[in-house]
């Protein structure tokens, strides 16, 4: 019996990033409305996807994130495969990277995920522009990327403290 | 101390092979973009959406309910700050509203007495089912959101949605229990409109910001409009409502009016669906000599939103003479001597155009038929 209660907290703490990316997700589909509609809703699961592909790359597979992208698109409304593409390219960066990023501090890995943001929103801008046919505004696009960006560090130390605590620590 | 993670990766296989699978599954990615480009409109991806949107509603209804609280709330505290000013306002926008009343009910009196003298039959009005906000895409492209209501609550895909203020969107999603609103801001929002004291029908184009743009297909000459103009939905297309509100001339831009939304969705809570019925139009007599008048109508609305083959009548009570055909004759009807066992009186019907199925069968003086309402 202790057994099974063993077998289903690993699961569970294995499932944990799964789950927050898919909370992120919610989030993007919920009137959430920050300032009343001033502050876009940050991006969470790219924070999700960034943070454990470089920490912990085997508790968020390329599956997970895969689902979790495509709940995105069904939620939102988007073009399907577009969100999976986006964070699987995100997730293929930050593991590309990983070696350079392990150890070192959180200002460069934030510098990191900057610029994962930046490929993401090129991607995405690129995609919806080939789509709706136009040159798209990217005004939107921008103050949610900051938004995303300037609080990854806030997400980062509540993940890391999550991940070194909760999920590893057995 | 990865314990875990040594586990996963013994069951999984190398990491090597996890990469492999990363690859893969960004080609699925880009091969599901691909073909959602070239069908967006696939019955499976629309039944994926929708079966997606049903499976989500509970947990957005259960989680939006808490942040409309927080909202609600934090909307009531900003307020205590301005409450003189907004007292103020309200007041003067009252006296402002008495009069418009005032006004609005002398001109129903005159209206009522010359429906009268006409025999007018009012096309029948939409019946509005009532839904909350439940779910909002946020994000930077695809502009829409999840209303509680689905094909159980008689929604049906593009029947308009308005708030307090005017037209929030089309429903394009529509799940057993919860439904999609497409947003005029979204990049693929069109929605016919005409600016009514310009006279002029366009195509209402979201543009990703918060303001969309009225497009002009019709006419080559420049189109005179000026800010502070209102837009109201067309009505072409058959789909929306003649004569939704739907915002006010901004600025001109490319030949281009921008316009600012009546509807604010940082604030749009509840929403009406509104469940409008086309007015049917009923074969009267197959191959009477005027058989050709389909063929007279130029479909005239350029690019339409959805149903482009649905007759469309024009309204009786268009307000825009340029709005509709020219060749709309007021008394079409009249000369044509329409059998005796149509329901409606002819002595002056509402102008008809009838801009054909192809595939149909010819009519000749299809007939507004006012259905129950």
């Amino acid at each position: 019996m202790s057994r099974r209660a063993e077998g289903l907290s690993r699961l569970a703490k294995a499932a944990t990033p799964t789950v927050l990316g898919l909370v992120g997700v919610l989030l993007l589909a919920l009137p959430l409305r920050l300032a009343q509609g001033v502050v876009p809703t940050p991006v969470l699961p790219l924070v999700v996807v960034f943070f454990w592909s470089i920490y912990g790359p085997s508790y968020l597979p390329a599956g997970s994130i895969f689902v979790i992208g495509l709940l995105q698109d069904f939620l939102t409304g988007g073009p399907l495969g577009l969100w999976p593409a986006v964070y699987l390219i995100v997730q293929y960066i930050a593991l590309s990277q990983r070696s350079y990023f392990a150890g070192r501090e959180q200002g460069v890995v934030w510098l990191g995920f900057a610029f994962a943001a930046a490929v993401a929103a090129i991607i995405l801008w690129l995609v919806m522009s080939l789509m709706s046919g136009a040159l798209l505004p990217v005004g939107g696009l921008f103050a949610q990327m900051v938004a995303t960006v300037a609080l990854y560090p806030v997400f980062a130390a509540g993940f890391s403290h999550l991940h070194s605590r909760v999920i590893v620590e057995v | 101390m990865d314990v875990l993670g040594q586990d996963r990766r013994e069951g999984l296989g190398r990491k090597a092979e996890s990469r492999v699978g990363l690859l893969l599954l960004i080609l699925v990615s880009g091969i599901l973009l691909l073909s959602s480009l070239y069908s967006a409109e696939a019955s499976v991806f629309r039944k994926a959406r929708e079966t997606v949107i049903d499976a989500a509603a509970p947990a957005l209804k259960v989680l939006s309910g808490p942040i409309a609280y927080v909202q609600h709330v934090v909307g009531d505290v900003q307020d205590y700050f301005h409450v003189l000013k907004q007292n103020q306002a309200l007041r003067e926008e009252n006296a402002e509203l008495r009069q418009w009343m005032n006004e609005a009910l002398a001109l129903r009196k005159t209206v009522e007495s010359y429906e009268q003298l006409q025999h007018y039959y009012a096309p029948p009005e939409g019946k509005p089912i009532d839904a909350f906000v439940i779910g909002e895409s946020n994000d930077s492209f695809t502009h829409s959101m999840l209303v509680n209501v689905g094909a159980k609550g008689g929604v049906e895909r593009g029947q308009a949605v308005v708030d307090g203020g005017g037209l929030v969107g089309r429903i394009v999603d529509v799940g057993k229990n919860a439904s999609r609103i497409l947003l005029l801001t979204d990049v693929q929002s069109r929605v016919p409109v005409y600016i009514e004291d310009a006279g002029v029908e366009g195509i209402l184009v979201g543009r990703t910001g918060s303001r969309p743009a009225v497009s002009f297909v019709e006419s080559s000459d420049p189109v005179n409009f000026e800010p502070g103009q209102r837009v109201l939905t067309s009505g072409a297309g058959g789909v929306l409502p003649r004569g939704l509100p739907v915002g006010v001339v901004t600025a001109a831009r490319d030949g281009e009016a921008i316009v600012r939304l009546y509807a604010n969705y940082a604030k749009t809570r509840m929403v009406r669906v509104i469940n409008y019925q086309f007015p049917a139009v009923e074969p009267v007599d197959a191959g009477s000599p005027e058989g050709d008048r389909s063929e007279e109508q130029t479909p005239d609305a350029g690019p339409q939103t959805a149903a482009d083959a649905s007759p469309r009548p024009a309204r009786a009570n268009a307000p825009t003479p340029a709005a509709t055909t020219p060749e709309a004759d007021p008394f079409a009807d009249t000369d044509e001597g329409a059998p005796p066992d149509d329901a409606a009186p002819s002595s002056v019907a509402p102008p008809q155009t009838a801009a054909q199925p192809s595939g149909a069968a010819p009519q000749d003086g299809p007939r507004l038929a006012p259905q129950g309402g």
